[in-house]
């Protein structure tokens, strides 16, 4: 059993574990949706509808942490819920300090989470110091900077008296009392144990004594508080089932005048029931006419001295009703296969098309008009399962508010973030593999790019830098771009470095060309090495990263007024725009994206230099040749013919020129993964299965490229 | 078979609640708020309605005052679950002529035994 993990009491027959995996799910989109909307409140105009809905945010996490039994995380939500309640009853004004904390115990509530989820055993994190800063804010106070940890509490702890924190307290119940509370009949009288410990850890909480109670069941501990009996239950409930727990006021004049909640012993006169947790309304519609004893029926009067102080709740306002997207969840290996089956179907179509051509089409009418449409069916089911796979940029945008949050905090710059075609999509794939080299982009806009604020207003910008991420589809490809206003690159700096790294470069190099030198391995302009970007390692693996996606990047840089990178990606990895080329009886596919062109070549414009590498002249540039033949070893059956087309490709930065029989034309291809079939295939990164069935291997042009630099 | 509707904005809480209910030989309904609760309520008539304190768009009161003017919804038991049981919170849900309460977190058994109470 994990670290502060209880069964819920009597479910003996109810397995509630079934509704765990539910639960992880809810609370982690739940303290996600908290945290956005806690980035997005603006502090001195935050609505009722914006605070409500994060106290709901972190009620629900709680409510649910507290029904399977997730204690810790309960515990620490029920704080975070204290606070936020006081806030949208604008009891309290939000502050920067509030969100800081409210952002850290979310962080902190995920941890526990996912150390239930993954079954975790040993000592949890403490969160007591974030408990400690949660009611010191709470109770309107201005809580010290994080303490260290704390150091361990004595094994016998003598009723220390903790100051109370402010004169507000955690809820609004006036002054402080004296409480007998009695816990009976405890099946094991050391689950309460902790009770102690929470009067220890949580600041102004209040103090706490045991006394002796003369039962083996029962423990009795007399605390001074000024927190109200709910609260105390509330805290409680983690450790002992509120019908169990009994608060009387000490030193009340007569019974009458005592304080009960509707779980204490019933006022004398009344039958004595066992209190409930539950009741029914004296006249209400529905109420059970006769019969159960055990049934509470209520006063009409609100106890005064009980009711809550403080402004009157405000009734939650009906949002306007959002559209509610019916969804289901399903397991992404399920949606994988049904990927490839459909890819597989448009190939056996593929093959059916290619075999009719060869029909007469006045024959065989009705199987060309079927072919025809099984062409047109395919294509939109293919269209359509591949949209199922498509998630929204929203997705990826998500994690950057909080990141750039808290990195401009750290350096010191101010920085808005705007985001544009969220609601672009993105294979799912994809999105998982561009999040880390965008993440790069944008710490990098933010460490190099936005000047510090006095820089800026120096040099007549406005104090904050705003970074831009966008996403939009253009054709058959998705283009995402990270801008920003900082000083943008210096072209200057990037020559001067260049040299100094040994790179061939000169001064008519045009903008673009500098702009791509970044690019090359180990290079970084910054002075210093900082801890968030700068080592150098980044744009290289940034642009590795997006070619290994048969994507492209390119720079724009203006010095003085900002950078853009725009990233083009195809819109999935499934399905590729190929040529297709002869090589003796061998065809082969290229990724449309890195072919530039393709021309007829006489022999004597090749050229063969030492090592026996052929160059070949294109206008004003010489460019390696590769003889596919020789590198896929293909063989000749027909002596005489010998390759004289070159098709001119494009891969990191390099262009060379493929030699290759024929151009066989331009096709969408449905791209197999060679490795989990067979292996990793050197220069070749997938396959695919033809029309007429054959198998066309995918070549890999960064490869390719590689190969001819040696 | 009674039939009885699960209002409540947490997926986990409405799964566990319906599951119960299930097993018990009740016939569930799931809402997601009050919104989706109230249509829902214009098209069947339910035996009981459990409902949630904190939701978006219509809260658990909201739901109940509404209810409480449908013709077949004046005397059906609604039982509001809620995470407190003040006095003000009592107060609002009598008013909104709730037929009683049931505190969060509850577990199964306790469900069980006070539905049994106010279901016919």
């Amino acid at each position: 059993m994990t670290e502060g993990h209880q069964e819920s009491g009597g479910g003996d027959s109810f397995d509630l574990s079934q509704f765990y995996q539910i639960f992880f799910e809810e609370a982690g989109e739940n303290l996600d949706l908290m945290e956005q909307m806690l980035l997005n409140l603006n502090l001195e105009t935050a609505d009722d509808e914006e605070l409500n809905g994060i106290f709901r945010c972190a009620h629900s996490v709680k409510g649910g942490a507290a029904t399977f039994g997730f204690a810790d995380v309960a515990e620490l939500t029920h704080q975070m819920e204290s606070l936020l309640d006081r806030l949208r009853r604008h009891e309290l004004q939000p502050n920067p300090m509030m969100v800081d904390v409210l952002l850290e115990s979310a962080d902190a509530s995920r941890v526990l989470l996912a150390r239930h989820q993954t079954g975790e055993t040993g000592e949890p994190p403490s969160n007591a110091d974030l408990v400690r800063r949660i009611s010191e804010l709470a109770a309107g106070g201005a809580p010290a900077p994080a303490a260290a940890p704390p150091a361990p509490a004595p094994v016998v702890a003598p009723p220390v008296p903790v100051p109370v924190a402010a004169p507000a307290p955690l809820s609004a119940n006036p002054g402080v009392r004296q409480l007998e509370i009695r816990m009976g009949p405890l099946e094991r009288p050391d689950q309460v144990d902790g009770v102690k410990d929470l009067f220890r850890d949580i600041v102004g909480l209040g103090s706490v004594a045991e006394v002796a109670s003369g039962r083996a069941d029962t423990r009795v501990f007399h605390a001074t508080t000024s927190s109200s009996n709910e609260d105390l239950l509330d805290l409680f409930a983690f450790h002992v089932s509120r019908e169990q727990v009994n608060i009387r006021e000490m030193g009340a004049a007569a019974p009458g005048a005592a304080t009960w909640t509707d779980r204490d012993d019933p006022p004398p006169g009344a039958p004595v029931a066992p209190a409930p947790g539950f009741g029914f309304f004296e006249g209400a519609p529905g109420v059970p006419t006769g019969g159960a004893a055990a049934v509470t029926v209520e006063a009409t009067e609100a106890r005064p001295a009980a009711a809550k102080t403080g402004a009157a709740k405000p009734a939650p306002s009906p949002v306007a009703a959002q559209p509610e997207a019916a969804t289901i969840r399903v397991a992404i290996s399920k949606v994988d296969q049904l990927i490839n089956l459909v890819g597989e179907l448009v190939i056996t179509q593929a093959m059916l098309a290619q075999n009719s051509q060869t029909l007469d089409p006045a024959a065989n009418q009705q199987l060309m008009a079927g072919l025809a449409d099984l062409d047109r069916n395919t294509r939109d089911l293919q269209e359509s399962v591949m949209s199922i796979r498509m998630i929204p940029m929203s997705i990826v945008f998500s994690r950057f508010p909080r990141m750039l949050r808290d990195l401009a905090s750290k350096l010191g710059k101010k920085v808005e973030f705007v985001t544009q075609g969220e609601a672009t999509e993105l294979d799912k794939g994809l999105v998982e593999k561009i999040t880390d080299p965008l993440t790069h982009l944008v710490r990098n806009s933010c460490d190099h790019g936005i000047e510090m604020p006095a820089d800026r207003v120096a040099a007549g910008k406005p104090e904050t830098g705003t970074i831009t991420l966008s996403a939009a589809h253009q054709g058959g490809s998705i283009v995402i771009e990270v801008r920003d206003d900082g000083r943008g690159l210096s072209r200057e700096k990037i020559l001067n470095k260049a040299r100094e790294r040994g790179l061939e470069v000169s001064d008519q190099m045009s903008d673009g060309d500098v702009w791509q030198l970044i690019f090359a391995p180990g290079f970084s302009t910054a002075e210093v090495v900082t801890d968030v970007s700068g080592r150098g390692v980044g744009m290289d693996v940034v642009k590795k990263n997006i070619a290994a996606l048969n994507g492209t990047v390119e720079i724009d840089s203006s010095e003085g007024y900002g950078m853009r990178v725009s990233v083009r990606l195809p819109l999935t990895l499934a399905i590729m725009d190929g040529m297709s080329v002869g090589v003796g009886d061998e065809v082969y596919i290229l990724p449309l994206s890195s072919v530039v062109e393709s021309f007829q070549v006489k022999d004597d414009a090749v050229n063969t230099v030492a090592q026996g590498s052929r160059l070949v002249k294109v206008r004003d540039e010489y460019m390696p040749v590769i003889e596919l033949e020789k590198v896929f070893q293909v063989p000749r059956y027909d002596g005489g013919k010998s390759s004289d087309i070159m098709v001119v490709v494009e891969a990191e930065g390099s262009r060379v020129a493929l030699l290759v029989d024929e151009l066989l034309g331009q096709q969408q291809v449905v791209v197999k993964n060679l490795e989990t079939n067979y292996r990793k295939v050197p220069n070749v990164s997938g396959a695919t299965i033809l029309g007429d069935g054959k198998v066309a291997l995918i070549l890999d042009t960064s490869t390719l490229v590689r190969r001819s630099r040696h | 078979m009674p039939l009885i509707l699960a209002v409540d904005d947490s997926p986990s809480m409405r799964k566990m609640v319906s599951f119960t209910l299930a097993g018990a030989g009740y016939q569930v309904v799931e809402a997601v708020d009050g919104i989706d609760a109230y249509e829902k309520a214009q098209s069947q008539t339910f035996d009981l309605v459990l409902t949630d304190q904190n939701m978006p768009r219509l809260d658990g009161l909201g739901l109940t005052r509404k209810l409480r003017e449908h013709p077949n919804f004046k005397t059906t038991p609604i039982l509001m679950l809620t995470t407190e049981s003040s006095d003000m919170m009592k107060q609002a849900g009598r008013a909104a002529g709730a037929t009683g309460w049931l505190v969060k977190p509850f577990d199964p058994a306790r469900l069980l035994e006070v539905i049994k109470k106010v279901i016919k």
